[in-house]
């Protein structure tokens, strides 16, 4: 089957409102290439369980297709049309199994030499679907470096270089005044999935509206289920990579069914997809941290995000990881290192989806009195010895 | 969805030309654009071949940029006066760590699923070198990470084929057997010598009498060593590149090869999305490559008439690329993921040189056959520099 052969039948198995997404868009489904089509479908057929920011960025890019003359969508269809596939993909029920057919893909694309190809055509491709204007004023808070020795000079080197290292801020407020940070923003603009709060380990105890908020351990039932499920592809002794990659593909709805941590189908989707799509989450809590950061950043495109690591247990071999997930040796110093790069990757995300000059971001080394702010008023690579608090820092970002 | 600015290949060699200038002022002065002087021919070929190949890759802002060198102190600052650098490698196939040290050792793109293991289909470096130079079986020598790898000494080519294939050591696959059974406290103490990664997690590929793999009930005739002495070595390392090293080091003393590949893979573990154990395997690659280059020069059998060659086997995802995690993975089939570097050096290539111009990884099997004497049927070339 072609996407040209799409019918409304097609959609039967699908949640009422990706039926009625893909309904609606029907016409411009039936032109899209076999190689992007199901990329499409994935993101559609999970569209009742998705971030609102996700399904009008889906609506936007068709409406944004749509809007094109023929000319215009053959031109960019015709790189991707172009692409040879086996036979036996277009046999694949993609429509009903898109993930499937996309992990496929991949790898045809890679062993046919046709990957260069495929990202320069679908580059050009989101290119012509622009993101509309966005001028959310965005808060980015990152706390790190819990347990372990942040004295070292080249601390947060990376985020440091784009902004302001602050050498005094005052320690005994400040986890109290980036709690407040958060929860104010939460109150003044309480549009849902807006402000977040994800921490590594045990959570600062906060209480506020309108923040979501989740936690390494707090999410430990999906985890344990995803480890249950790469044990057993590990036992089986004859299952190699591809396996790991199929079955954690396959796990999301499983996860959305078992190890439940919600009773919002929303989150439940975001919280399995962290562990099943993510590598390294389901045995540090570093990674998560990042990952949940980026991946906020990409779908739900909040406005205010608190990231907290926390020390990730020490380093074993990855079979005894997911052998044993319950190690008690942690290894403080590594992780801050882990968070240090992170932190700096997490503000790449979220400047990515933010104007210029709409971003503010502070990272602070817990239990110090060492910080970096980065934001519309602070230069690249400068530094600050006064003495100052995290709101007065904040605040002198909003003063513009 | 956005994309960022992603450097050219050009652009990623002149940042590492720069920082390298910027490191040891000597290179400055001899960074030739095309790094023919003199003419080779008058010189002897090396008649020991080493190449060493990092299965992880590595990003230049982790080594030869300026904020990475403190993490290479030895390829920097000992191995590359010493050698010719290529600041522009590129590997034009699949980014997946087995097919890739494949390619590098067919001199070939091979296309096959990287998950699977199997024998490439391009006669290898070992097969051209063992036939053509009428090499004895103990001549040739591949010591890999254990997933996977055991077919990689050999093609499934029909007019090559294993008889003239490599041996093969999985020094892990050995440690794993030689523990299975052991007491728990000592199979622990070895765990972190038995690491695995998202990418290649540990699976017990079936093998065959095509492979050439060396086997615990060998050991002992290959490499003089008892498996208790292996254990309880083992049980002094930190690290599975480090019992790769051990087990080159002990091939060297008990079989002189003419031609060795090790692969180093310690650095993969940035799979995990962790920054600093990725760190601490390029370090301590940094580190193993100047105790081989010495363990070499001090051999009586390889002083002076080995070539070493080290390159990875590409790069890692930069971290400005939307549809890649930075340096967690490899699957972006960017510019910065699919370039990488080559340091050659040995006693007829020209010390401190500095080569701008690109190469490719499937250059190496044409260049070792130039020097050596054999011809490979492949599409790379021999690199000039190194002829």
């Amino acid at each position: 089957m072609t996407p040209a052969d799409l019918k409304e039948d097609s959609f039967k198995n699908y949640p009422s409102a990706a039926r009625s997404f893909a309904v609606q868009h029907l016409a411009l489904l039936r032109q899209f290439p076999l190689a992007v089509c199901p990329s499409f479908l994935v993101q559609v057929a999970s569209l009742d369980t998705r971030f609102p920011r996700e399904r009008e960025t889906l609506e936007w890019q068709f409406h944004s297709l749509e809007t094109l003359t023929d000319k215009q969508r053959n031109e960019l269809f015709s790189p991707l049309h172009s692409l040879r596939l086996p036979d036996d993909m277009a046999r694949m029920n993609w429509v009903d199994n898109s993930a499937v057919f996309v992990e496929k893909l991949a790898a045809v694309l890679w062993s046919s030499g046709q990957i260069n190809v495929f990202h320069a055509a679908s580059r050009t491709l989101f290119d012509a679907m622009p993101s509309p204007a966005d001028n959310t004023d965005r808060l980015l808070l990152i706390v790190l470096g819990r347990d372990a020795d942040t004295s070292r000079p080249s601390l947060m080197k990376k985020l440091a270089r784009k902004g302001l290292r602050l050498e005094a801020v005052d320690k005994t407020s400040a986890q109290e005044q980036i709690l407040n940070a958060l929860t104010e923003r939460a109150k003044s603009s309480p549009q849902s999935y807006a402000h977040w709060y994800v921490d590594g380990g045990s959570p600062w105890m906060m209480s506020a509206e309108n923040v979501v908020q989740t936690s390494y351990p707090g999410l430990s039932p999906l985890r344990m289920y995803v480890l249950d499920r790469m044990r057993a592809v590990l036992r089986n002794g004859q299952s190699g990579a591809e396996m790991m990659r199929s079955v954690m593909a396959e796990s999301t709805t499983g996860a959305m069914q078992n190890g439940r941590v919600s009773t919002n189908p929303v989150l439940q989707r975001f919280y399995a997809e962290l562990f099943t799509e993510g590598s390294g989450t389901q045995v540090f809590s570093t990674s998560f941290v990042q990952w949940a950061g980026r991946e906020l950043a990409r779908r739900a495109q909040p406005a205010t995000v608190l990231l907290r690591y926390a020390p990730r247990q020490h380093h074993r071999g990855l079979n005894e990881m997911v052998e044993d997930p319950s190690s008690s040796k942690m290894d403080p110093q590594g992780s801050l290192v882990d968070a240090e790069m992170n932190a700096f990757y997490n503000w790449i995300a979220m400047n990515r989806i933010t104007s210029p000059g709409r971003l503010t971001t502070l990272a602070w080394a817990e239990g110090s009195s060492r910080a970096v702010l980065i934001g519309p008023k602070t230069q690249p690579n400068t530094l600050s010895k006064t003495p100052i608090t995290i709101a007065q820092a904040l605040r002198a970002m909003q003063s513009a | 969805m956005s994309f960022s600015r992603i450097l050219a290949p050009h652009q990623i060699a002149a940042s590492r030309r720069d920082f390298l200038r910027g490191a040891i002022g000597a290179l400055s002065a001899t960074t030739v654009r095309n790094g023919l002087g003199a003419p080779l021919t008058a010189l002897k070929p090396a008649e020991k071949t080493i190449v060493v190949t990092f299965g992880g890759g590595a990003r230049d802002e982790e080594t030869f940029a300026e904020e990475g060198q403190e993490n290479i102190p030895h390829l920097l600052g000992t191995l590359l006066p010493q050698g010719t650098f290529f600041t522009q490698v590129r590997n034009g196939g699949i980014l997946g760590h087995y097919v890739a040290t494949a390619s590098i050792v067919t001199g070939v793109y091979e296309r096959f699923n990287n998950f699977i293991a199997q024998p490439p289909e391009n006669p290898t470096l070992f097969e051209y070198y063992r036939r053509e130079l009428k090499r004895p079986v103990t001549d040739a020598w591949v010591i890999a990470p254990s997933n996977g790898f055991q077919k990689i000494g050999g093609s499934s080519s029909s007019s090559f084929g294993p008889r003239y294939g490599a041996g093969v050591i999985l020094p892990k696959r050995l440690l794993s057997t030689a523990t299975r059974g052991a007491l728990n406290s000592s199979a622990d103490d070895l765990q972190h010598l038995l690491q695995d990664n998202y990418e290649m997690p540990d699976y017990q590929v079936a093998s065959s009498s095509q492979d050439r793999e060396l086997h615990l009930d060998t050991l002992e005739s290959t490499l003089r060593l008892s498996v208790a002495d292996f254990v309880k070595h083992a049980q002094t390392l930190d690290s599975a590149d480090e019992l790769s090293v051990f087990i080159t080091r002990r091939l060297m003393d008990n079989q002189a090869p003419s031609l060795m590949m090790l692969t180093l893979h310690d650095m993969d573990v940035a799979h995990s999305g962790s920054y600093s154990l990725y760190i601490d395997a390029i370090q301590r690659a940094d580190r193993l490559c100047a105790e081989l280059w010495q363990a070499v020069q001090s051999h009586p059998e390889y002083r002076n008439r080995t070539t070493l060659y080290i390159m990875p086997d590409f790069g890692r995802d930069a971290d400005d690329d939307a549809s890649g995690n930075g340096f967690q993975h490899h699957r972006t089939g960017s510019d910065m993921a699919r370039t990488t570097w080559l340091l050659a050096l040995g006693p007829n290539i020209r010390q401190n040189v500095v080569v701008e111009r690109a190469i490719e990884s499937i250059d190496l099997v044409p260049t070792i056959g130039c020097r050596l004497g054999f011809s490979a049927n492949t599409p790379g070339r021999c690199i000039e520099e190194l002829r």
